[in-house]
């Protein structure tokens, strides 16, 4: 497509990319704030003395778990459920797909009394799974409006073709959705980590627990620990960061594709 | 036809349609989850709305619409329905106008995309828990935007930002836009890439201007994406905690109170689980009524 500022002159090019520049350089500042603060005082010794309160370990370790359940979930009920809305036949299907839609406007907060008194009831208070199952079901939607749209744009002669050669709906799941899915998948993938990994409110409520306790919990970890000592708690902030950052650096053109998937049909 | 060769959807005949293989049992799994997780906990809470209770107590009293009562005639309910109100106007109109722009700044051929990108999208994947202490150093006393004012002779200006009432539900703004221009840019970066080249080159042809053509054919084109956005920032700000709980939780004299925080306080921290589950109904009747209400908007301008 053409450029959508047609800037020709030079001197205008040098001006576009100065005021680029100077609306990008805001994002950074608050990055450039949380390392100036956790080197401050002691400098690199606040990392050391965090680490070596040997809680680190533990909380990433429960953010891992509680985010590969939440992905194992999202992924297997948003496609199973695409291939089902997109093709093939359910009677009155639209309506089940706007009940579904509707939870996308679920806050958590919503769900906390009910959950509390249920999970206590059913002893899943203070495990990972009642983050686990609510994080699921509020993501899931999205994921199947991502999934579905997707699993429309698949040929069905290839799945007509495989059914003319015998195969079960099982195995048209399993040879042709889930292998011409990929890049879907992958965004759904990527966005449900991001949601999971940044969840604060369900484990605020639900895991009480410090051996259960998860990464956005580290920062009022610290602050009971060290109350006066902010360098201490932005170290732990750092910490918590550095593996979202390195993550997303690392999928960046997956993540772009996968958001785009879904705002454009 | 063999019976193996039934068609799938995309199919053009009803014939065939009809005898497509039934997807039900494919979107029972996530559908029964789903609904039944979330309505479960939907209707649970509407009738917990009904109770005076603390959550552990057996014997809960049934008050009616009571706490429903009480919720008209409390100012904090008010005080935060107004919060949100201006919230979302607010960091709307900012995120809408900075992911615009940088989107059309991007589209026209500047070094270093990539940079840029990870650079502005960077705030929107780190949990806004995590950075709650940074910015909370970061708008005091002795943080960097007071450094900075300091730095360039507005020495006046500078404040503890979090602490005065006035700008604490400012600052939070700044935030949301902080973490949000990412998301923002990239879908009008995305739905930029959709115009049709030859508006804009029919523009170029008529010698019209930058700004003309951004308001005339770019702004216009990228209008879905305006609305998923509306909706999207209207839920989002009614689903607001995390920065306003962690960063100021809902102070100073809940000069940024927001339903998500005051539902909390209410509920978990003074056990009041009744009146908290009011709040909750109201919270979600709100967010449905919104988002049809922006979704109509939309087909109305768009049969229009």
């Amino acid at each position: 497509m053409p450029e959508v500022l047609e800037v020709r002159q030079r001197s205008s090019r040098i001006v576009l990319q100065v005021v680029l520049a100077l609306l990008t350089v805001p994002f950074l500042l608050p990055l450039v704030e949380m390392v100036r603060g956790a080197l401050s005082g002691i400098g690199f010794e606040n990392f050391v003395v965090v680490w070596e309160t040997g809680v680190i370990p533990t909380f990433f370790k429960n953010s891992i778990l509680l985010s590969l359940g939440v992905i194992v979930l999202v992924y297997a009920g948003s496609m199973t459920a695409a291939f089902g809305f997109a093709k093939l036949r359910v009677f009155g299907k639209e309506v089940y797909f706007w009940m579904m839609l509707v939870a996308l406007t679920l806050p958590e907060v919503v769900l906390l009394s009910p959950l509390f008194v249920t999970f206590i009831e059913l002893e899943l208070y203070n495990t990972l799974f009642a983050v686990i199952l609510p994080l699921a079901a509020l993501q899931l939607p999205f994921a199947v409006l991502l999934a579905r749209n997707y699993v429309a744009g698949v040929p069905s002669d290839l799945m007509d073709a495989s059914r003319i050669d015998g195969a079960n709906l099982v195995q048209v799941f399993w040879y042709v959705i889930v292998p011409l899915t990929k890049p879907i998948a992958s965004a759904i993938a990527v966005l449900t980590l991001i949601n999971s990994w940044n969840s604060y409110l369900l484990p605020l409520v639900f895991l009480q627990d410090r051996s259960r306790q998860v990464v956005t919990l580290l920062p009022q970890f610290f602050i009971g620990e060290y109350t006066n000592d902010q360098t201490k708690i932005l170290a732990a902030a750092v910490m918590a960061a550095i593996p979202t950052v390195l993550a997303y650096v690392g999928v960046q053109k997956h993540f772009e594709r996968g958001l785009s998937a879904g705002a454009l049909k | 036809m063999p019976s193996g060769a039934r068609r799938f959807a995309g199919t053009t005949s009803r014939t065939r349609s009809r005898i497509r293989p039934n997807g039900l049992p494919w979107i029972l799994p996530a559908f029964v989850f789903v609904v039944g997780f979330l309505y479960y906990a939907v209707g649970y809470t509407g009738y917990i709305s009904t109770l005076d209770w603390d959550g552990l107590s057996p014997d809960a009293e049934s008050v009616g619409l009571g706490n429903y009562r009480e919720m008209l005639a409390d100012p904090v309910f008010w005080t935060a329905l107004r919060h949100t109100a201006v919230f979302w106007a607010v960091t709307f109109v900012g995120l809408t106008v900075l992911g615009f722009t940088l989107a059309a700044i991007m589209h026209s051929g500047v070094k270093f995309p990539t940079l840029h990108k990870v650079i502005i999208f960077t705030p929107t994947v780190l949990a806004p828990a995590t950075m709650a202490p940074v910015f909370r150093l970061y708008f005091a006393d002795d943080g960097m935007i007071n450094d900075i004012l300091r730095g360039v002779g507005l020495g006046g200006l500078a404040r503890p930002w979090l602490a005065d009432a006035d700008t604490a539900l400012p600052a939070l703004m700044l935030i949301t836009i902080w973490q949000w221009t990412g998301l923002w840019f990239i879908l009008y970066y995305a739905a930029m890439t959709q115009i049709q080249p030859e508006l804009l080159e029919a523009a170029r042809l008529d010698r019209a201007g930058n700004l003309r053509a951004l308001w005339y054919i770019v702004w216009p084109g990228c209008r879905g994406t305006t609305v998923a956005l509306a909706m999207l920032s209207f839920i989002g700000t009614l689903k607001t905690f995390d920065i306003p709980h962690l960063v100021t939780d809902g102070g100073p004299h809940r000069a940024t109170e927001f339903l998500g925080t005051y539902i909390y306080r209410v509920g978990i921290r003074q056990a009041h689980i009744g009146y908290a589950a009011a709040l909750s109904v109201v919270l979600l009747v709100l967010a449905i009524v919104g988002a049809v209400v922006i979704g109509r908007t939309n087909r109305a301008r768009a049969g229009a």
